[in-house]
């Protein structure tokens, strides 16, 4: 019987992906999917405030919680894979993460309300497998701690754990401005 | 808020060959916004995709809905109110915009959880923020209407009016 549900909302999920698979094909959608150049400009927040904590679990279930980051630099991305410039910025995250991951740096970026295997799926179509954290916030509960309103939002949280900057909207995250001010807070 | 200005935005209408359907940019004093029109069998799939009850999905396919993207072009601080914002309809009357947060509310009560897709009420963006949603307008499939929307930078309101918007069709033509 759970084993039919679980088929059963299977085989919706994978016909509602070919439905959209078919209308972005057709490129009914496509003004949606691609839209203003993304820019790099980070907001520094004027009075930096403690980020709140979280215990979240990744692809394989296995939970990580924001204090096991204390003393890194985070880029803390909120996204979902139905987000058009969520998808569009998640390779510059890639970029940054490799050229910067290390003890004092870390991309992590916490889903909306969807689950490992979607996330699996969509991850699997783009050119390069991200490799910094995914974790899930089913519940949305730590995206209404930070007070996300809109997808995607980011948060740039220095090594004592507070947030120095914010972007609202898809950004190119590897762009030098933005690695000149990661790195600046790495070297406090 | 200090007083207001009434823009003249530039406006663009764009038409996607392939399928028939629009969408207009309109771009003054630091802010941008984009209406692309989304046909009802989009909206169906997307909130069906989350579980949403059969009767809020077919509620807001009801709704002619348009993929909405704004962005603050300034280097100012922006600051954008949906419910502030209002639509009139062919025969001249007002109505104001169901915002995120009514939705959300009604949402609630029919037991859903989901609070994504639709452009947020309200924001203050710096450079380079911007935002992408649903905006919802109480009108059938291929009504024209004028979109009236405020914004404001650096506690300046501004108004400003999208005229010759028009509700994406049922269905797409055949081709």
């Amino acid at each position: 019987m759970h084993l039919n549900n679980y088929l059963n909302n299977k085989f919706l999920t994978l016909s509602l992906l070919a439905v959209f698979s078919s209308l972005i094909t057709l490129g009914t959608y496509a003004a949606w999917d691609v839209q203003p150049k993304l820019g790099y400009n980070l907001t520094p927040v004027p009075k930096p405030v403690p980020a709140p904590g979280f215990t979240l679990e990744d692809m394989d279930e296995e939970k990580h919680s924001f204090k096991d980051f204390h003393g890194k630099v985070v880029l803390l991305n909120f996204w979902a894979t139905w987000c058009p410039p969520c998808r569009r910025e998640m390779p510059s995250m890639e970029r940054l993460y490799q050229k910067l991951n290390g003890e004092n740096f870390t991309v992590i970026a916490i889903n909306q309300m969807e689950d490992g295997d979607h996330v699996f799926a969509y991850t699997g179509q783009l050119d390069v497998d991200p490799t910094f954290t995914i974790l899930f916030d089913k519940d949305s509960k730590v995206s209404n701690s930070y007070r996300v309103s809109g997808l995607p939002t980011t948060y740039l949280i220095d090594k004592k754990g507070n947030i120095r900057y914010r972007a609202i909207g898809g950004r190119e995250f590897d762009h030098p401005e933005v690695e000149k001010q990661i790195m600046k807070l790495m070297q406090e | 808020m200090l007083a207001g200005i009434s823009s003249a935005a530039n406006i663009s209408a764009q038409k996607n060959e392939e399928t028939g359907l629009y969408s207009w940019v309109a771009e003054g004093d630091g802010f941008s916004i984009e209406l692309i029109q989304l046909l009802p069998d989009f909206i169906r799939a997307i909130y069906m995709s989350h579980d949403f009850p059969d009767a809020e999905v077919e509620e807001i396919a009801g709704y002619c809905v348009f993929g909405t993207i704004i962005k603050n072009t300034s280097q100012q601080q922006l600051d954008y109110d949906v419910s502030n914002w209002y639509y009139t309809d062919k025969r001249g009357k007002n109505y104001p915009v169901k915002t995120k947060t009514e939705w959300l509310e009604q949402w609630r009560k029919a037991g859903v959880t989901f609070s994504w897709t639709l452009l947020p009420d309200k924001g203050t963006f710096y450079m380079d923020d911007w935002q992408q949603g649903f905006t919802t307008i109480k009108l059938s499939p291929e009504s024209e209407f004028t979109l009236t929307y405020k914004w404001s930078i650096n506690g300046i309101e501004h108004t400003d009016k999208f005229e010759g918007l028009r509700c994406a069709p049922e269905q797409l033509s055949e081709q």
